[in-house]
């Protein structure tokens, strides 16, 4: 979770940056920066930062619910397993890029929810500038959520799967 | 055996122009005269030609053009790159094989090439057709001590090696179509497929496959790629030799690595840039679960896409999407 610290260090840091806007969601919440500034050449980058999930954050900056999109089920629903299913490890994304759950789109996934997994089986594949990147469990245990879906966007850091160590 | 014969070959070919004797030879390599034949014997099963002539000694008259281990280090001017080099006549595909070596520790910088892959992968084990003797079909082993979510700026850096030596080597100007295919007259001509082991902050290794259309008639290239896919003979209208052009890659391959890791990714972007198809132009992008069309602006400091967005003008960078390059501009 994001302390008063670490917002005010990620202020700094978007203000000495070029970024137009910031934006940093988690579980309900979302930090949204945006600069007054007359680059005409600015664009947004999602830097999302992985914090722990459980408490829900107070903050001093402006702190809003997550609008009513697609991702809000999303995240309502993945808050309310994390009271009932039963995990102790998060794969995370190593890069911003497209997830891949299968080697090709006529294979089987490398993985579903009840697989078993040693530290090296490769669970997906993340691309970016078509570099394949295969993750690896690195962890054993056994796969309890898929997170993401084939052949969609995740970010750094993103939870992509969750897994009971064994 | 190995040192002994590339300094064999260094000597004939510095005196090409005259014989050099057997009892010269001996002495500069501190062999036997019968050891010398022997390592000539060996030459010529490389494909090197060499005229053997009493009291006057021996003249090399051709170089190989077949790859092999040999042929590929004699005159290959690197300091880490190839020193270890598995050539297959036939394999399934160079980048199975390199995954294989990596994982057993293949040194950084060891490659994997073939003559002929009778299962080239593509994209998302798209086919990728490598017929015998025609092109470079190639792997690159990497361990660069880089974080993971820089390695892919590795592609692009790859795909400027390829331009670079395409160029020079033919005086045609390819261009590169993000992140890194190589196009000529809207055809494309090379691909590159990177694939890594990573975990969160460490590349455990780096896996660089060049595929290179080289001597490739229309009528060796597979009919369903026709319309899509050239070769530098179709485009430059001469044979050339592949052992030296994968040379030359390699070649620029480390210089400009080297360059990349002393200096950052601003010198590659500048370099890629200078390559790149569709620059200022309209361009499709779909992703997911979106379609939409921009304005391709050019590549960021990290090597993302960077698109201006026809409907509300705003930039946006991509990392990933599949974009329709080709379609005409509407």
């Amino acid at each position: 979770m994001l302390t008063i610290e670490e917002i005010r260090e990620l202020i700094k840091i978007v203000d000495e940056s070029s970024l137009d806007e910031f934006t940093y969601e988690t579980n309900g919440a979302k930090v949204k920066m945006k600069k007054d500034t007359q680059y005409h050449e600015g664009y947004t980058i999602y830097q999302p930062v992985q914090t722990d999930e459980k408490t829900q954050e107070q903050m001093s900056v402006e702190t809003m619910p997550v609008q009513s999109d697609s991702k809000q089920t999303e995240t309502g629903e993945s808050s309310k397993k994390e009271t009932t299913s039963d995990y102790d490890h998060e794969i995370v994304s190593p890069m911003v890029g497209t997830f891949y759950a299968a080697p090709n789109p006529e294979s089987d996934p490398y993985v579903k929810v009840g697989s078993e997994v040693q530290s090296e089986s490769i669970v997906c594949i993340v691309e970016a500038m078509k570099l394949f990147n295969e993750i690896e469990a690195e962890v054993t245990g056994e796969v309890v959520e898929i997170m993401v879906e084939d052949g969609e966007l995740v970010e750094y850091g993103q939870p992509l799967f969750r897994v009971k160590t064994t | 055996m190995q040192s002994t014969r590339n300094k064999l070959i260094e000597i004939l070919s510095n005196n090409q122009e005259t014989y050099i004797s057997g009892q010269l030879i001996s002495e500069r390599l501190n062999i036997s005269r019968s050891a010398i034949w022997k390592h000539m014997r060996e030459l010529e099963k490389d494909g090197y030609v060499i005229e053997g002539k009493p009291k006057r000694g021996y003249r090399i008259l051709e170089f190989p053009k077949k790859i092999s281990e040999n042929t590929l280090k004699w005159g290959l001017e690197t300091e880490w790159i190839a020193k270890t080099i598995i050539h297959k006549p036939e394999t399934t595909s160079t980048q199975h094989i390199a995954h294989q070596l990596a994982q057993e520790g293949a040194s950084h910088g060891t490659i994997v090439i073939a003559d002929e892959q009778t299962k080239g992968k593509g994209r998302m084990n798209r086919k990728w057709h490598s017929s015998k003797n025609e092109g470079i079909w190639m792997s690159i082993i990497l361990r660069p001590a880089i974080p993971p979510h820089k390695a892919p700026q590795l592609t692009l850096l790859t795909a400027t090696v390829l331009a670079d030596v395409i160029m020079k080597e033919t005086n045609i100007k390819p261009y590169i179509k993000w992140p890194n295919d190589i196009i000529i007259h809207n055809k494309k001509m090379s691909g590159i497929l990177t694939e890594m082991q990573a975990e969160q902050d460490q590349v455990q290794y780096i896996i660089i496959g060049i595929g290179m259309n080289v001597n490739q008639d229309i009528k060796s290239l597979h009919k369903e790629i026709h319309t899509k896919a050239t070769s530098l003979k179709m485009e430059a209208d001469k044979e050339f030799d592949i052992r030296y052009l994968v040379q030359k890659i390699l070649q620029q391959f480390e210089k400009t690595y080297e360059l990349y890791l002393q200096k950052g990714f601003p010198v590659i972007k500048t370099k890629w840039e200078s390559y790149g198809f569709r620059i200022g132009e309209k361009i499709l992008i779909k992703t997911m679960n979106h379609e939409w069309k921009a304005t391709f602006s050019g590549i960021d400091h990290d090597g993302g896409l960077l698109v201006r967005n026809l409907d509300d003008g705003k930039m946006e960078k991509l990392y990933s999407a599949e974009i329709d390059w080709f379609r005409e501009n509407s």
